[in-house]
């Protein structure tokens, strides 16, 4: 029985590979787009770290979060200024981001997150709003529209890392990162938590769980995943604009966890890893005179997506089944020890 | 036999339709009580009322000891905890609000920001403290009450033109100590009075549904209400949420305790389904049940939070006869257990059974109570619910 169930590969095996995979993807020679490739790479993965921490409040908690990039901007920004203010390490300034983001997302969540479904939407949005309108009048701080120029690029053990692979490196390191906390967070007891929650509050405080307290804890832990994908950004980038974090940003991640199966954390990936690059692939690919129509197979795509397939590439209960067989596999080894050879 | 519950004089209005009026009743540790009545008659609401879902409009409940509903309904109550609110934000944003006021350019500085936030950060989470009584939380109080009093002499009446640690650029500012001890005021009020058990007692509070299944008050849903995307097993786990303790750090770096308490509530979960016949349908999705097995989950789930009183409505709804003369012994064997259960359903076969004593409610009032045999016999239960007289139940 055990030989019918088993997969090809055991399933801890899979995302180390695709990482090691992901290693060496620098070196295979595409001759002069090979930097072209890698910076859309990057930017894939960039929108993987958002989309992972995006996922965890729609996805897993099941509260619709339009205003995600107002953390990303405050991320931005707080990575950008400490830069030029304090011309602090990455290292430091990725967890300040973070804690700031944190803080921002108890903030807003402590006082908001009583409200239900569409009117709780509003608030984020309006919150994202009110972020980049911040970011542009509050000159003596953020300069403005001016933008941030001449933040430094970061560095690691005294080399500064100028070239797209280490900056590929360094985001896939990120993902890493992220991947870990939130693999972690969904099977605990925190985890389960957030799901009960997204299917249903009443039965989920009635269980014992203080709804207020987990939501904000989601809403914190996303908003300090994307405020260190903002940090990232601003340190790769090396300018930032307020025009960077507009509301449309925010559609685009929530359509990156559409697509992908929200509250799958595999889906939420390739969700990311299948749309962004979508729009430089069908720039290459398309001849030159349907080249503006790109955004329009775009959009086609996410609406044949959603006729066909609408809990995403790989839906949540994909993700429920597999924890359930990962639970089925503790349990069997368990028992298999108390019995013993 | 103690008491485990009692209701007294519980009444539940919405808009002008009262749903409950004074309803009285008591239920003793290791008794299996019924609630009967017509369709509408409120069992519902009462139960809503008990989980605290809903809030009475008058009317108390007692849980053992605690009270889970205190009276808390009069305007002048409300204003009162509406000024406190007001003064826990100002004594929260003191720090800001003082610079902005008196120190105008220095709210502006990357360095102030920063130090302003962090103190509101301190203070949200020692007022948190504060509320559960926390020892450490009254010694910061008493800090910031210092810093406070430091900040009004020191920087009270003295003007501001060069600072080291705020920068050159700053404003020229005065800052009055009167206007300074008069905000004292706030910090004083909110830290020293406000949370204070009198001030609790004062204003009354609010047990949230969470709060009541933690004090050991468990209950399942009239049309179930499952998880059911998430598999059987997770389902039992959740509902041994406020058993574990582990958070946020905890999880993420899986800590030994951590991993004993999540091996520990799963082989409590197991034996809780299989408790209740369901070890075999452990992992699938809950979903899949069918209508009998996710009547007999839920059960499963509420008793994973280890109540002492459990509640169930109607939980043989749309069950055949074998599957009630099932349930009537799970739940023997739940009271055997320890577990006290109070029990809403319509079918007086399961009734008739189960009850030590039965409740019968109608159009929201309490109409009638006592042993299965004179609920039988009871005139006025037998014109109001069983219907003129046509035939009492075998």
């Amino acid at each position: 029985m055990s030989r019918r169930t088993r997969p090809a590969l055991p399933p801890g095996l899979i995302m180390p590979l695709i990482f090691l995979l992901a290693l060496l993807l620098p070196w295979i020679p595409l001759g002069p787009s090979s930097n072209y490739v890698l910076r859309v790479l990057t930017t894939a993965v960039l929108y993987m770290i958002l989309a992972l921490g995006l996922n965890i409040v729609p996805g897993f908690t099941g509260l619709l979060d339009l205003g995600y990039v107002g953390f990303y901007g405050i991320g931005a920004y707080t990575s950008g200024l400490l830069a030029i203010h304090y011309d602090l390490s990455f290292w430091w300034i990725l967890p300040l981001a973070a804690l700031n983001g944190a803080l921002w997302g108890i903030l807003l969540g402590a006082p908001t997150l009583r409200l239900t479904g569409d009117y709780f939407a509003i608030v984020t949005f309006g919150f994202s709003e009110l972020v980049v309108l911040v970011i542009r009048n509050e000159l003596w701080l953020t300069r403005g529209p001016m933008g941030l120029p001449g933040i430094s690029p970061p560095s690691l053990l005294g080399h500064t890392l100028t070239k797209d692979w280490e900056f590929f490196y360094l985001v896939l390191f990120l993902l890493a990162v992220v991947l870990f906390v939130v693999t972690r967070l969904e099977d605990s007891r925190l985890g389960r938590a957030w799901f009960a929650i997204r299917g249903d509050e009443i039965a989920a405080q009635c269980c014992g769980i203080n709804l207020i307290r987990y939501k904000v804890t989601a809403f914190a832990i996303s908003a300090s995943i994307g405020a260190m994908g903002g940090a990232f950004y601003a340190k790769w980038f090396k300018f930032i604009h307020p025009d960077m974090f507009k509301f449309w940003e925010s559609i685009l991640i929530l359509c990156l966890i559409v697509f992908g199966g929200m509250g799958s954390i595999r889906g939420t990936m390739l969700g990311a890893l299948v749309l962004i690059p979508l729009t430089e692939i069908l720039r290459a690919v398309l001849p030159q005179e349907l080249f503006s129509a790109r955004y329009l197979i775009y959009g086609l795509t996410l609406v044949l997506m959603m006729r066909w397939r609408p809990a995403g590439l790989i839906p949540f209960e994909r993700a429920q089944e597999a924890l359930a067989r990962r639970a089925e596999a503790r349990i069997r080894s368990r028992r298999g020890g108390e019995q013993g050879p | 036999m103690k008491t485990i519950l009692r209701v007294a004089r519980l009444s539940k209005s919405f808009g002008g339709i009262s749903a409950l009026q004074d309803i009285d009743m008591e239920a003793r540790e290791g008794q299996i009580v019924g609630i009967i009545g017509p369709n509408g008659a409120g069992k519902t609401t009462l139960f809503n009322c008990l989980s605290s879902l809903y809030h009475p409009s008058a009317g108390q409940i007692f849980f053992g000891d605690r009270p889970i509903a205190p009276e808390f309904s009069s305007k002048k109550k409300k204003l009162v905890a509406a000024c406190a609110l007001v003064f826990l934000f100002l004594s929260l944003l003191w720090t800001p609000i003082f610079w902005s006021l008196f120190v105008p350019g220095a709210l502006f500085k990357v360095e102030t920001v920063m130090l302003g936030l962090l103190l509101l950060g301190v203070r949200f989470f020692t007022f948190r403290g504060l509320r559960r009584f926390e020892i450490w939380a009254w010694g910061l109080i008493f800090l910031f009450l210092a810093a406070d009093i430091c900040l009004a002499l020191f920087l009270g009446g003295r003007p501001l033109s060069q600072d080291r640690f705020l920068g050159t650029s700053l404003p020229l500012g005065w800052v009055g100590t009167p206007w300074a001890l008069a905000a004292l005021p706030f910090s004083l009020f909110f830290g020293l009075q406000l949370c204070t058990a009198p001030a609790r007692r004062l204003f009354g509070f609010k047990i949230g549904p969470d709060a009541v299944t933690r004090l050991g008050m468990a209950r399942t849903f009239q049309n179930i209400r499952l998880f059911f995307h998430l598999s059987v097993l997770d389902n039992v786990k959740i509902g041994a949420h406020c058993t574990m303790r582990s958070g946020i750090w905890r999880s993420l770096f899986r800590t030994r305790r951590q991993r004993a308490e999540e091996q520990g509530a799963e082989q409590e979960a197991l034996n809780l389904l299989r408790f209740v016949g369901l070890e075999q349908r452990a992992l699938v999705l809950a979903d899949a049940l069918a209508y009998g097995e996710q009547r007999r989950l839920e059960i499963a789930r509420a008793l994973a939070s280890r109540p002492r009183l459990l509640l169930l409505d109607e939980p043989a709804a749309g069950m055949n006869p074998q599957e009630s003369a099932d349930l009537i012994r799970l739940i023997r064997r739940i009271r055997e257990k320890g577990v006290t259960v109070l029990i809403i359903e319509h079918d007086m076969k399961v009734m008739m059974n189960l009850a030590d004593i039965i409740y019968v409610l109608d159009y929201g009032r309490m109409i009638a109570q006592g042993t299965p045999e004179q609920i039988r016999t009871d005139p006025k239960v037998i014109e109001a619910y069983l219907g003129g007289g046509v035939h009492a139940p075998a």
